[in-house]
């Protein structure tokens, strides 16, 4: 049989339907992965996971160049600009870093206190968080989008086989998105660190009578998820503006993609996420682009309907 | 409805009421606890309000109006969070989907106010059904999430799939509101008596569904039935041991609650003459989640405290001259200090207070 020209179309569709979905779900992921293993180890709900994003967002901003001020607080007290230029690959490796410590501080002194009261209350408080993160950038910053320039290194086409032309930045996100979750599900799956983590996830009583401290593991686990949060603000940057509703943006799709995949499972995270991202791509691709946003929303309460545990959820643990 | 409480705790309760004793303090007490005087204390509050609201605190009579209509919300979904202690995200499908049932039924079938608010109701509550049957298979924060899940699906469906519908981002504009009962033009004045407390017939309107509703949600929650929503809340398990059908009352009081957020979502449609596609938005949910929060849970006067602040902070006092920007701010930051200090919101700070100078009793 002959490869028709309709055959190759056929084809380039396909994949490229296939990279987009990729790139679209890789953004989930990072935040997924995050949400989630907060979620599984520390049973704690942060809403305010989609603020650590926007940190990261506009923290990337502020280390990759010079961003001009128009309106807000600090253009009104006369800052012009802000922004210390030392490129994407510095934004890359602060910004998880300072996030991390953010939310280090975060468990110390919120979340912390919360462990031990209801869900709802957990709710309430992170979500009250993440509007104050939105609001006082919004109140500092001014409420405009700002473009966040792709590295320099990794703008334009490339050319790849059978699809054509792909911007690269979008491989690039799929790349630092694997080798991110590959690295931390490696950590979780393979270190002492991570059993620890494992079994306190289990039984966090019995790890405890065993002499191990919990403490200090969860509190690591926290920072690793919003540094994640962090890194997939800078990664989706360039995807596009920049402004302070992207957080609550991010929020909802990210939850759904903790719940699908089953809370606690990095695994679960990345099937889910990829699912949803290929699904968006999908209907965008086909002429249904006015479904796009209704359909992952569907699929979701679909799966969650059908299978409450998510799809690798191991089995029900919430009343 | 076999499985509901008897009546034995309601007559103990009027017993001790009717029990007057003492002086002032214990007559004002008995007073207080009696249903009838809490829709006369409303009534006399919505009455005297817009006056005081207009002269000593900057106010003006829309925003007056704006205040009742997000208090029947609040105290709507206090009925859930409070009483149930269910937390939904997902309200504004509720609050947003029956002001553009009332906005499309007033602009294709019927623009007497009376039957759009009766229009939106049934439509928030036809979809309370739904999403409740749906979401309340699963508690705590899958609860919350899937009511958020099904709160998103409808803003977006609204926002590009039902387009011909709803007019899309732009909003539904084509409100066409007639007046009450045939004769009473709905945004015009007030006859005389009237026009020494209030100056439009729209806030009197709000203001009697206002009254109609505190009085609906406080027959409820004294009723055995609103009893068996704090045993939930309490506890669901022994609920469930004593032999009452928890997932049933649940779905009642989402219910109910939604019902409460569709005539708050018509009376909006009407008091605006327009429906922004923004009321769908899961940041609607959110507001009246603070609304409640910041006005006290499980209190009847709370949430309207709440909703009133929320609006006061959001319409007056953002344009202060240096506080005005940092509005919503401090609103989030209000926000957090009663989540983490006064679990019970500000009107439960109130009776904190009050309780510690006369000397009142533990509920």
């Amino acid at each position: 049989m002959q490869w028709g020209d309709s055959d190759v179309t056929l084809l380039a569709d396909i994949l490229t339907i296939l990279l987009n979905g990729l790139q679209q779900g890789a953004i989930y992921v990072l935040l997924a992965v995050g949400l989630s293993i907060i979620l599984g180890t520390l049973k704690f709900v942060n809403f305010a996971h989609g603020a650590l994003y926007l940190v990261g967002a506009y923290l990337g901003l502020f280390i990759t160049g010079q961003v001009p001020l128009n309106n807000g607080q600090l253009a009104e007290w006369g800052i012009q600009s802000y922004g210390i230029g030392l490129g994407f690959v510095a934004a890359l490796v602060i910004v998880p870093i300072v996030v991390f410590v953010i939310g280090l501080l975060m468990e110390r002194f919120i979340a912390q206190a919360f462990y031990d009261r209801p869900d709802t209350d957990q709710i309430l408080v992170t979500f009250g968080l993440a509007i104050i993160v939105q609001e006082l950038l919004r109140a500092l910053l001014g409420g405009s989008s700002q473009p966040f320039p792709q590295p320099s290194w990794a703008s334009g086409p490339i050319a790849l086989p059978v699809v054509g032309n792909f911007p690269r930045w979008r491989l690039g996100v799929i790349a630092i998105t694997a080798v991110l979750v590959l690295g931390v599900y490696a950590l979780v799956e393979y270190t002492d660190f991570g059993l620890i983590v494992q079994a306190g996830t289990l039984d966090g009583e019995m790890v405890r009578l065993l002499g191990i401290k919990l403490s200090r593991p969860y509190l690591v686990v926290f920072g690793i998820g919003a540094a994640l949060a962090g890194v997939a603000g800078v990664v989706g940057g360039p995807l596009a503006n920049v402004n302070p509703n992207i957080g609550t943006e991010q929020l909802v799709p990210a939850f759904l993609t903790v719940v699908i995949g089953g809370v606690g499972k990095i695994e679960g995270a990345v099937v889910a996420g990829l699912m949803l991202g290929t699904l968006q791509v999908l209907l965008i691709q086909t002429g249904y682009a006015a479904w796009s946003q209704v359909g992952i929303y569907a699929l979701a309460a679909v799966i969650l309907l059908v299978r409450p545990q998510g799809l690798l959820g191991s089995e029900v643990d919430v009343s | 409805m076999s499985d509901e409480p008897g009546d034995a705790t309601a007559t103990a309760a009027a017993d001790t009421d009717t029990e007057v004793t003492g002086g002032f303090a214990d007559r004002w007490a008995s007073f207080r606890d009696r249903e009838i005087s809490t829709v006369l204390l409303t009534v006399v509050g919505v009455a005297v309000f817009p006056f005081l609201f207009n002269n000593f605190l900057n106010g003006y009579t829309q925003l007056a109006t704006l205040m009742l209509i997000y208090g029947i919300f609040a105290v709507g979904f206090d009925i859930l969070l409070g009483y149930t202690g269910l937390l939904s995200f997902g309200h504004a499908v509720f609050f947003g989907g029956a002001a553009y049932a009332a906005g499309i039924f007033s602009a294709s079938v019927s623009s007497s106010p009376l039957l759009v608010l009766l229009a939106g109701t049934a439509f928030a509550v036809l979809m309370a059904w739904i999403v409740g049957f749906l979401s309340l298979r699963r508690g705590g924060i899958y609860f919350a999430i899937l009511t958020l899940t099904f709160g998103q699906m409808s803003f977006y469906l609204a926002a590009s799939p039902l387009a011909f519908l709803t007019n899309g981002e732009n909003g539904f504009t084509s409100v066409d509101i007639g007046s009450l009962l045939g004769v009473i033009d709905i945004h015009g004045g007030v006859p005389f008596p009237l026009t020494m407390l209030v100056d439009n017939m729209l806030y009197v309107f709000v203001a009697v569904m206002t009254v109609l509703s505190v009085a609906m949600a406080n027959r409820i929650l004294h009723s055995p039935y609103g009893t068996v929503f704090r045993a939930i809340r309490e506890n669901e398990r022994r609920a469930e041991f004593v032999g009452l059908d928890v997932w049933r009352y649940k779905l009642m009081a989402f219910i109910i609650s939604a019902a409460f957020a569709g005539i708050a979502g018509s009376l909006f449609t009407i008091e605006g003459n327009y429906v922004p596609l923004q009321s769908l938005y899961w940041t609607e949910s959110g507001r009246v989640v603070i609304m409640t929060v910041l006005g006290g849970v499980g209190s009847l006067f709370g949430p309207l405290f709440g909703a009133g602040l929320y609006l006061y902070i959001e319409n007056i006092v953002s344009g202060f001259e240096t506080l005005g920007p940092f509005w919503h701010l401090i609103l989030g930051i209000v926000f957090v200090v009663a989540v983490v200090l006064f679990p019970n919101g500000i009107w439960g700070g109130i009776d904190y207070v009050r309780d510690m100078v006369v000397g009142g009793e533990d509920e």
